[in-house]
């Protein structure tokens, strides 16, 4: 069971000044999960993420991909490991094609991006690539338009895609439903559904229908600490997970 | 295809073909081929400049600290009165000009944004007093070049440079190598690369790219070639001084650049020619040319948003 451990967090914490955004955080991500974090606002769901995709670095702690430490690196590296991300403010390339956004993603795994003088249209590989990731989330008749003309819901769709043309084992996806439509949300769900079966997946959401679906695991933050970690049932049955989401209406009412 | 809009081929096709004729016309008016020569020249630092400007997202104010480079380089490393050969040369300059733009690369680029633009302009004028004060480097009258340098190839000599045709050419060719290069590095999978930079640096950098190395070599790409351009203008003129490298010059082929239409790479030779052209007009008609000059790119700034490139697509692209 250790061994299928990919990404691991050791007291991993976040403070900006005397601010606690994330205080000893230690976590086990495995392969072919997927791993769901939920809390209130400000829990510090988008700070774990940004820590662990390199963006960010942690006041203290680790972070340990196949054992190896890791939370020291440059955020390309991370990326080069295999552990890719989406942003929960839609960050695409807006003034390009569908094809090209994904051919940028694509580039980096079938050859050198210190060419100087082959075109860029000639590698066949990153093509195709391209085209198969915006196949996956749907995209396969948008593949020419440029991105800032499709819908804010298919952008998302983009940015997922993007993600899956880097070739990850590993997924970091920071609300990739914001903002979708009811058939988008499906259409995602079930996506999600086919990918965890090959990669390993942490998901953010605010959508709970949804991360109860989904989640193997579910991680619950509130106010920087963590709660608890546990398969969905357990989540929904622990009593301080309710007095998190519910506790401060009863006193808001009280008051 | 390297040149994918129509109205770039045709702007290419309709001033290569004036351009290579402009010596026929002009064959015993000595003073006409040499401002030609310097429009040339600069189309190429101003081409550089627009390729890390409006390509890389690199906005530098101290881009004629690459230009001054050229022709104190020059200066410095041949013997006094002894013609060397111009190519070997050249790409000796641009050599170390490359690795001169490595090192400042390296400081300049730790920034980003109004902060890249003042680190640059700083560098630029510690460079530009550095000569100005150094007895040396012949402070403020700067260096002459007594002897100008051949041109053989394997041999066969086509070109003088001590004939204001012959060197007019040479810097067409000039123009000629400085467009294909670039836009040939901007369709490459590096040119892709620096377009998502631009575009998106966050982005890239999450996609798993060195977004510093990308900027780095771009840097030293655009640098090397504006070290070119001063060679060029050095050898015209047969010195080099300190206002080589002036904060002003940075800002005039800004200037140029963006008046032809920023990051169209054709625009600068446009906005060259057009900056060139307005200000011998004006210099001309009025002794307070300034004003003139300055009131006609005000309004051209105004009119034109995209620059005369800009105005030129909307003409021509359907």
């Amino acid at each position: 069971m250790a061994n299928d451990i990919i990404l691991e967090t050791e007291s991993l914490s976040k403070h900006w000044g005397g601010i606690k955004a994330l205080n000893d955080i230690s976590l086990k991500f495995h392969d072919r999960q997927l791993h769901g974090v939920v809390g209130p606002n400000g829990a510090g769901k988008s700070t774990l993420l940004n820590m662990l995709c390199g963006t960010l670095k942690p006041t203290s702690g680790c972070i340990f991909h196949k054992g190896e430490q890791i939370e020291g690196m440059k955020p390309w590296k991370f990326v080069r490991r295999g552990i890719g991300r989406s942003f929960q403010k839609t960050n695409i390339y807006t003034d390009v094609t569908c094809l090209e956004n994904c051919a940028v993603a694509a580039q980096r795994r079938f050859t050198g991006s210190f060419n100087l003088f082959a075109s860029r249209h000639a590698n066949k590989l990153v093509r195709d690539a391209a085209e198969k990731a915006l196949c996956q989330v749907g995209l396969d008749n948008r593949i020419h338009t440029v991105a800032a003309e499709i819908s804010y819901g298919e952008q998302r769709q983009l940015e997922l895609a993007m993600v899956l043309a880097t070739d990850p084992c590993i997924l970091l996806l920071d609300e990739p439903m914001a903002g979708m439509g009811h058939e988008e949300s499906l259409r995602i769900i079930s996506l999600l559904n086919e990918l965890k079966k090959t990669y390993s997946i942490v998901l953010v959401e605010h959508d709970m229908d949804a991360i109860f679906e989904l989640s193997d695991q579910l991680t619950v933050l509130d106010n920087g600490t963590h709660l608890i970690t546990g398969t969905v049932d357990e989540v929904r049955n622990d009593p301080r997970v309710k007095e998190a989401y519910l506790g401060k209406e009863d006193e808001e009412e009280a008051a | 295809m390297i040149f994918e809009k129509r109205t770039e081929r045709i702007f290419l096709a309709v001033f290569f073909v004036i351009a290579l004729c402009i010596p026929l016309f002009l064959e015993d008016n000595s003073f006409f081929v040499g401002k030609t020569t310097t429009v040339m020249i600069l189309a190429v630092f101003v081409m550089s400049l627009d390729f890390l400007v409006g390509r890389v997202g690199l906005v530098t104010l101290g881009h004629a600290l690459f230009y001054g480079l050229g022709g104190y380089l020059f200066v410095i490393l041949t013997p006094e009165y002894e013609a060397v050969n111009f190519w070997i040369y050249a790409i000796y300059i641009m050599g170390i000009s490359a690795l001169i733009a490595l090192v400042v690369g390296i400081v300049v680029l730790r920034t980003s944004g109004i902060y890249f633009i003042m680190i640059t302009l700083a560098i630029s004028q510690m460079a530009y007093y550095f000569f100005f004060d150094s007895l040396e480097f012949g402070g403020n009258d700067g260096l002459f070049i007594f002897m100008k340098p051949e041109t053989s190839i394997f041999g066969l000599n086509f070109l003088n440079l001590d004939n204001p045709t012959h060197f007019y050419y040479l810097s067409l060719l000039g123009v000629l190598i400085t467009l294909v290069a670039i836009k040939v590095i901007l369709r490459s999978r590096f040119g892709r690369i620096v377009e998502a930079t631009r575009l998106n640096p966050e982005r890239t950098e999450a996609l798993g790219y060195n977004i510093f190395a990308f900027r780095l070599i771009s840097y030293v790409i655009g640098s090397t070639l504006a070290a070119y351009a001063g060679l060029l203008f050095a050898l015209q003129y047969g010195y080099v001084n300190p206002q080589f490298m002036t904060w002003e010059m940075s800002g005039t082929a800004l200037v140029m650049s963006i008046l032809g239409g920023m990051g169209t790479i054709y625009g600068a030779i446009l906005g060259t020619i057009t900056y060139e052209g307005l200000q011998y007009f004006f210099e001309h008609m009025t002794e307070d040319w300034m004003l003139f000059m300055g009131g006609a790119i005000i309004l051209m700034v105004l009119l034109l948003r995209k620059g005369l490139a800009g105005y030129l697509e909307k003409l021509l692209e359907k």
